[in-house]
């Protein structure tokens, strides 16, 4: 997280052309992320994390709303959940009304796509709405700052609505965590023009292959690259950032950015991929999002997936992504009802701590919640897998409980040097609770189709 | 209607495919009874099947014998409401 936060202090990130957007003044942003119901439609990558430090392209949502309203001070309202654990991953105020108290004020709903963001940031204080009447921004100068009370941040943004007069902005935003990972090529080709940066300035050992422009390739400091290696960047740029090594026969297609100290071993990497920090990956894998921390180490295929982090995935782990009738793919949320994507290519959505076994198969708008353990029978998984389910023998069990699993994600983030704190304990907690409704029908379920099974 | 010692029998007998004639109170799950790992999650789920109750899983998993099972599956349907015979 600090490598994030840095990032938006020392690169350009996406220079945002907009003669409405100015530089000169202070501006706080507040980053709201409070809407408790509409955040659940990014589950499961969502569950335990800000809906704004989700990736597309080779930025966080975070990262494009500072870039585009040029903020130079930024706060954050999140679920109280996540709160223990955020404050230790940034140094941005968490759930702190103090936050509220001076400057110009720009609270945005992280989920407003920045690029949409055509909103004057200076200005009188003004209220703006989506088309389903919630608040999209607020705009507050010092001057209303004493005109609006709140006891907390959901008061006080009722308060402004108040006292400040809306406008139907009616924004454009991100809706699920599949948007983000269809939008994700096209990002990550404007992340790479705005940063501006090409050439070799890591280790690469030859015989090496670039098809397309130099240009178009950029290997940071400290990355190495092995000998055999194929960047492809006719169709897209490819950003290798510092430290990162690539394993010989790598073919890498862009767009597609590779994380700090991630590792591929030999993989052929289609194009649209973000690879998140110290990612190890294997096999095939495209236009998708690995959030950082993950392990897809051995061949399998991998494409249009959102994977949490400190997700393993084990040998010949593979997902579907298009349909064999080429109709548009549902997903299941919320262990019940299907939504239908609108696109012809979604794959698996996989929340943090998960495990897959080896030979596990997922089907196309897979959803397999965090703190999962898949143990693969052959057959392709229910396309809805709560999260902390056990699922052994082809159904969902409670297993070894939680604790286990938590004994597991201390020791895998042990294995990278960061600790499982009790703040993770108490914030995958929560995440316990939120989705125990559809665990406990799984489960039940599952028994039943289990015993079912001894009876025949 | 049966015991719980019975329905336990039964229960481990199905599914670890021995004859629940052969189960004795002091036999472990694991050592003399060859279940594995995955079979004792399924144990403890199909316990929770036979008796209708729910059960913590830790608590249950540490349990290793027949007999402290019948004595942990009685408790639990004690403190569940959920009447069984006991002999």
């Amino acid at each position: 997280m600090l490598a994030v936060l840095l990032s938006v202090v020392d690169r350009p990130v996406r220079e945002f052309q907009s003669d409405k957007v100015k530089e000169t003044r202070a501006l706080k942003l507040i980053l709201l992320d409070i809407d408790a119901t509409g955040r659940r439609n990014f589950d499961p990558v969502g569950l335990s994390r800000p809906l704004f430090e989700l990736r597309c392209g080779m930025t966080s949502l975070a990262e494009k709303l500072i870039a585009r309203t040029k903020a130079t001070d930024v706060a954050c309202f999140i679920p109280e959940y996540m709160a223990g654990v955020y404050r230790t991953e940034t140094q941005w105020p968490v759930n702190d009304p103090g936050a509220l108290g001076a400057d110009d004020l720009l609270l945005v709903n992280a989920r407003v796509k920045a690029d949409s963001f055509d909103i004057e940031t200076a200005g009188p204080g003004e209220v703006g709405l989506g088309e389903d009447g919630g608040v999209q921004y607020v705009r507050v100068g010092a001057d209303d700052l004493g005109r609006i009370q709140g006891e907390d941040i959901t008061s006080w943004i009722d308060n402004a609505r108040e006292v400040l007069p809306s406008v139907h902005a009616n924004l454009p935003t991100w809706d699920y965590a599949w948007d983000l990972m269809l939008a994700n090529p096209d990002e990550l080709t404007a992340d790479f023009n705005a940063l501006g940066r090409s050439g070799i300035e890591g280790s690469v050992e030859q015989p090496n292959a670039i098809r397309g422009s130099d240009k178009d390739v950029f290997v940071a400091p400290g990355a190495v690259v092995h000998p055999m290696v194929v960047f492809d960047a006719a169709d897209g740029p490819i950003y290798i950032d510092e430290n990162a090594e690539i394993h010989p026969f790598t073919r890498i297609e862009g767009p597609c950015y590779v994380g700090a100290g991630s590792i591929l071993l030999g993989a052929k990497c289609r194009e649209g991929n973000y690879i998140g920090p110290l990612c190890r990956i294997g096999g095939e894998l495209e236009e998708s999002i690995i959030q950082g921390h993950s392990n897809k180490y051995h061949d399998g295929f991998l494409g249009h997936a959102y994977v949490g982090e400190w997700v393993n995935l084990g040998a010949q782990t593979s997902n579907s992504d298009l349909k064999n009738d080429y109709s548009t793919v549902s997903a299941i949320l919320d262990g019940r009802r299907p939504l239908d994507t609108g696109s012809p290519k979604v794959g698996a959505l996989i929340g943090d701590h998960t495990k897959t076994s080896i030979g596990t198969l997922m089907n196309t708008g897979s959803v397999v919640g965090a703190m999962a353990l898949i143990m693969a029978t052959g057959e392709p998984l229910p396309k809805f897998i709560p999260s902390f389910a056990w699922f052994l023998k082809g159904v969902t069990t409670k297993g070894f409980g939680k604790k286990k699993l938590y004994e597991t994600a201390r020791m895998a983030m042990s294995r990278r040097g960061k600790e499982f704190t009790g703040a993770h304990e108490a914030m995958f907690d929560a995440v316990f609770e939120l989705t125990s409704e559809p665990r406990d029908e799984a489960i039940k379920k599952g028994r039943k189709q289990m015993a079912a099974r001894q009876h025949s | 209607m049966a015991t719980v010692e019975d329905r336990v029998k039964a229960v481990t007998g199905r599914t670890l495919n021995i004859d629940p004639g052969e189960i004795q109170a002091e036999h472990s799950f694991t050592f003399d009874l060859g279940a594995e790992s995955v079979q004792s999650v399924e144990l403890v789920a199909m316990f929770e099947e036979e008796f209708g109750i729910e059960m913590d899983e830790d608590a249950a998993l540490s349990v290793e014998t027949v007999g402290s099972a019948c004595e942990f599956i009685a408790r639990v349907c004690a403190e569940q409401g959920v009447a069984v015979d006991l002999e």
